[in-house]
């Protein structure tokens, strides 16, 4: 499949974090055609399966978004919500959300109109207690149809812009499962070591939580997580920032360094640009927990920059994305037995 | 009686990480109820009930025997006690308050009203009577915990008041569903667990040992029909709530689903409960080695974390048919 | 291996390697080649069997990094960006002399002149985001080609006795803890020992997170080097424990809640034994015990440390004989377990 249809498909598709059966689902059939087993564990993971002989490595992006849930529905029918993961209030306001209840609503998040705030009040962002999801229908309509704890998913929409450049919610991190997708359409064609493991990891965006118990389950040798980091944008501090067209990856301690190395050598001798992200402690990515499963797992981090994170308008450029996989594939080709012999050396 | 459990598990000293007299407590309710009894490294009582189909499911539940209280850090030279908190102890809550050692040495919590500023964990010092600090080293060491002096009483017909509801009003529904039990194709794990208010560690190591291919977390829930609160839309005598989310954890959607199904089954009403903060024993087990479908089923509960939390009979009786059921069709 | 020596190697947390060959080989010595190795979490692990059956299996384990410093990134005219690795106060920083990378680079961290300073500027905290590190670079491109971004840098202070008993030096967290554990390894115990030195305790303790997965031990003793708090005319109940009054046993910490029975019974052995002792009154704070105390089916632990003035700086202060009391504790533990 193109990368751009699978990313328009699977960006279209509802899967809050605790919630994603049905992105798991699709997601484990793009897998299929290229993986000797493909299954989907008890908490939503999709782990598709690349048999080899050498160590077995884990290789990880999420596929929950954030998103919204229910938390009461008023008297007048409008409904409240909390969030689930990291959502930024200031992108609500406005926004068309789909409702998944007994059926698939369409609604927009109302607050009060700003005639009506006093001078002070238009200076503060909204609170989320502030905003409510319109379904424009009566309130009786709407407890036929909706309960508490149906899930919220934040506007769609995929949309292609100058130079490559696509704009879409949950880029954060299906664009790296389009990564691990093409890694592992390329991997077809050549012989590799490696025992592979794909995973499509749940509930990232509640603390990584998917990529804990499928790093536990599978035991991997080695194992390299994927996410988006923060592209320059105006006004970001500009030393945590990246240029939105290459590959990134983190240095820290939570990163392996000798794993690390390989990945800058690799991309050296395949004329891929790499930049260097320092994370002095957690990384907040599947990184930070796959390398504590079990006995630990080695693990190393490659990052694809991304513009506005956690809105419905994430932003990337396809080129850097297609250089993260031609750098997964050159790396999953590299790994051999003497990777284990040298890791402390 | 589930009132009579609740009241003999509500008498018994547990703060986090000395809760082995409600461990010898629950003991005693059900030893003639169940195949098994162990107690491990963190202090769990963990039991078994085997079920009749060695190819049923091992379906885990939790309830955490601890609750907040005080651990002693200082004895001053006039034999008062300062203390830090164990679990989420609200300072302004505790003064003035009525509390109890292990080992039945009582004394008051206090804080000296201070202009302007709120009691602070700092401010907050145990008399416990001594006359110095000899005196008060022949009754309490440091590293010593107090508790919120154990208290029961009725509020109108169904509600109960007591310090330590959260969670052993959830301790008593696994007692009684033990007892109730019929026999089922599936194994029933009942764990007595630990120091859940210090960050639901006791859960973790059991959840490893007992490998469930289910777990269910018991435990109280906010409330949001007070003056002022709204939220969570959970009303007491309403029914269990069927947690979606809280901060700790998002219910795996089948079990959730397999609760809601329970409830229906059994002619119970079920509240649905999406909670903003807050977490439970469900998180640990959900996480536990390659991961374990996992649900936790709330009792409403006003005023958690105080004194006098309080509960309404009606929804533990509606927690306990939905339990049985639950065992019976999972 | 001398205290000196092992405060004086720099391994801040993921740069530990030079200390994990140095322990990886005298484990070998100490253990036997079969009986010490690196595990999966880059912990050194080593294990001496006991000479009696039936006895449980005790973990001794202290963490071998150190709080330091990475270079994020250059400033034009050259002066390098740093985060803290571990917990650091930006207040102890300042003015202080630090090596960069593994070829030991002198740098210093510099600031602006009192005089230059505004009456606001002098009450502000130097936060790390206002802080430099000043290699003497010219540019960016030299700073970055003698000290690529992901590099390392250490505080830059030597080991040194002084006062009565007193010695001054970096990482006493937790140095004298694996001083300890090489001096228990010297002997042989009616019981299992595993003695692990771990790594990255000061960014999460991730090392210990694995060690105690694969170790899986009934008992771990934790060896730390605490903060004290004790000096400065501190109100007696926020003193946490203090330098000279022997190894101090916890009760709780900001991460775990020991088992109280052995908790108890540390404390009547230390009687018994007339071991100098004191029981740590701080309970803020977190360290390797929470790892291995809810790793797999999970164990009981205890954390003994020696009180550590001004952890975390290039300058804390223990008592030597401290240091003796934490081994005697341990060593008459393994004698009884």
């Amino acid at each position: 499949m193109r990368t751009e249809d699978f990313l328009r498909q699977v960006t279209a598709l509802p899967g809050l974090s605790g919630n994603e059966g049905e992105v798991a689902r699709f997601i484990a059939e793009a897998f299929r055609p290229y993986c000797d087993e493909v299954t989907i564990d008890p908490l939503n993971s999709v782990i598709g399966h690349i048999r080899g002989n050498g160590p077995k490595v884990m290789l990880c992006a999420h596929l929950d978004e954030i998103g919204l849930m229910v938390s009461d529905i008023e008297k007048d029918g409008s409904l409240r919500m909390r969030s689930v993961g990291g959502v930024d209030p200031r992108i609500l306001p406005g926004m068309r959300v789909t409702v998944y209840g007994r059926e698939r609503l369409m609604g927009v998040i109302g607050a009060k109109a700003p005639h009506l705030l006093s001078a002070a009040d238009r200076e503060k962002n909204y609170a989320r207690e502030d905003l409510y999801v319109d379904l424009g229908m009566s309130a009786q309509r709407v407890r036929e149809l909706v309960q508490i704890g149906d899930c919220i998913a934040l506007e769609g929409g995929f949309t292609k812009l100058l130079n490559d450049r696509y704009a879409s919610k949950t880029i954060d991190d299906r664009g790296c499962v389009a990564i691990l997708l093409r890694t592992m359409e390329a991997l077809q064609r050549i012989d590799t070591q490696a025992d592979l493991y794909f995973v499509a990891s749940c509930q990232e965006e509640v603390g990584s939580i998917g990529a804990m118990t499928s790093a536990y389950g599978i035991y991997p040798d080695f194992a390299v997580a994927l996410d988006v980091n923060h592209a320059k944008t105006p006004g970001s501090p500009d030393l945590e920032t990246f240029d939105l067209g290459s590959p990134l990856a983190t240095m820290g301690p939570f990163i392996h360094p000798m794993l690390r190395r390989r990945l800058g050598e690799i991309a050296k001798e395949n004329n891929i640009t790499l930049q260097s992200a320092v994370a002095p402690r957690y990384t907040y990515t599947d990184a930070d927990n796959i390398g504590l499963a079990r006995d630990g797992v080695p693990s190393v981090l490659l990052e694809l920059p991304l513009k506005y994170m956690h809105t419905s308008v994430e932003t990337f450029d396809m080129h850097a994305l297609t250089e993260c996989a031609r750098l997964l594939t050159a790396y999953c080709a590299a790994i051999d037995d003497s990777w284990r012999d040298e890791l402390w050396n | 009686m589930l009132r009579d459990t609740l009241k003999t598990l509500l008498a018994a000293y547990g703060p986090s990480g000395n809760e082995h007299t409600v461990a010898e407590t629950v003991k005693g309710l059900i030893a003639s109820h169940v195949d098994s009894m162990r107690v491990d490294a963190m202090g769990n009582l963990i039991v078994e009930k085997l079920g009749t189909d060695e190819n049923g499911k091992r379906i885990m539940f939790s309830a955490h025997m601890d609750h907040i209280g005080f651990v002693v850090t200082d004895i001053d030279e006039n034999g008062f006690l300062r203390v830090h908190n164990v679990g989420g102890v609200n300072p302004v809550i505790s003064n003035a308050r009525h509390v109890v050692f292990e080992n039945g040495v009582e004394g008051v919590i206090y804080c000296q009203p201070l202009k302007g500023e709120n009691p602070a964990m700092k401010y907050l010092f145990i008399d416990i009577g001594a006359e110095d600090r000899a005196d008060a080293e022949r009754s309490v060491q440091v590293g010593d915990m107090a508790v919120y002096a154990p208290d029961f009483f009725e509020l109108g017909e169904n509600r109960v008041a007591s310090p330590a509801m959260d969670d052993r009003c959830a301790c008593a529904l696994l007692c009684e569903m033990l007892m109730y039990l019929d026999e089922t194709p599936n194994t029933v794990v009942a764990v007595f667990s630990t120091q859940e208010e210090v960050g639901c560690r006791g859960a973790m190591t059991a959840a490893y040992s007992v490998r469930p291919d289910m777990g269910v977390a018991l435990d109280v829930t906010a409330w949001g029909d007070t003056p002022e609160v709204k939220l969570p839309a959970v009303k007491l005598g309403k029914g269990p709530a069927v947690k979606f989310i809280d901060s700790s954890m998002i219910a795996t959607p089948a079990v959730r689903d397999l609760m809601l199904r329970a409830a229906e089954e059994a002619g119970v009403a079920a509240q649905r409960e999406v909670l903003p903060f807050g977490g439970t024993d469900g998180s640990s087990i959900q996480r536990s080695r390659a991961g374990v479908p996992t649900g936790t089923l709330s009792i409403p509960c006003r005023y958690v974390h105080s004194p006098a939390e309080v509960i309404d009979m009606r929804d533990m009786e509606g927690a306990l048919k939905l339990l049985l059921k639950l065992v019976e069709i999972a | 291996m001398e205290l000196k020596q092992l405060c004086e190697i720099h391994a801040p947390s993921g740069d530990e390697g030079q200390l994990r060959k140095l322990l990886l080989e005298e484990g070998k010595r100490l253990c036997g080649a079969e009986n010490a190795r690196i595990d999966r979490s880059g912990n050194v692990v080593c294990t001496r069997k006991g000479t009696q059956p039936g006895k449980p299996h005790v973990c001794v384990s202290a963490h071998m990094d150190e709080v330091g410093f990475i270079i994020e990134a250059a400033t034009e005219d050259g002066l390098l960006r740093f985060h803290p690795i571990g917990g650091i106060d930006p207040r102890v920083v300042v003015s202080k002399r630090v090596l960069v990378g593994h070829d030991l680079l002198p740098g210093v961290i510099g600031a602006m002149a009192i005089h230059l300073q505004s009456a606001a500027d002098r009450n502000r905290v130097l936060g790390f985001d206002g802080l430099y590190i000043d290699i003497g670079a010219k540019d960016k491109a030299e700073a970055l080609a003698k000290c690529p971004v992901g590099t390392y840098a250490y505080f830059d202070t030597p080991y040194q006795p002084f006062g009565d008993g007193f010695v001054c030096a970096k990482a006493l967290d937790d140095r004298v803890g694996c001083y300890t554990i090489l001096e228990l390894m010297r002997e042989t115990y009616p019981c299992d020992v595993t003695f692990v030195f771990a790594v990255q305790e000061e960014v999460g303790c991730r090392g210990s997170h694995g060690a105690a997965y694969g170790v899986q031990p009934d008992i771990v003793l934790n060896l730390e080097g605490t903060a004290a708090n004790d000096l400065g005319c501190v109100d007696d109940q926020f003193k946490v424990c203090r330098p000279t009054q022997g190894v101090a046993v916890s009760f709780m910490d900001g991460s775990s809640i020991g088992q109280r029975k052995l908790f108890k019974e540390i404390l009547d052995l230390a009687e018994h034994e007339h071991i100098p002792h004191q029981i740590k009154r701080g309970v803020t704070g977190s360290n390797d015990a929470s790892a291995y105390q809810r790793a797999a089916a999970g164990c009981l632990t205890c954390v003994l440390s020696v009180p550590c003035r001004y952890i975390h700086s290039g300058a804390s202060v223990a008592y030597l004989e401290d240091i003796q009391s934490q081994y005697e504790l341990v060593h008459a533990f393994l004698m009884h377990a």
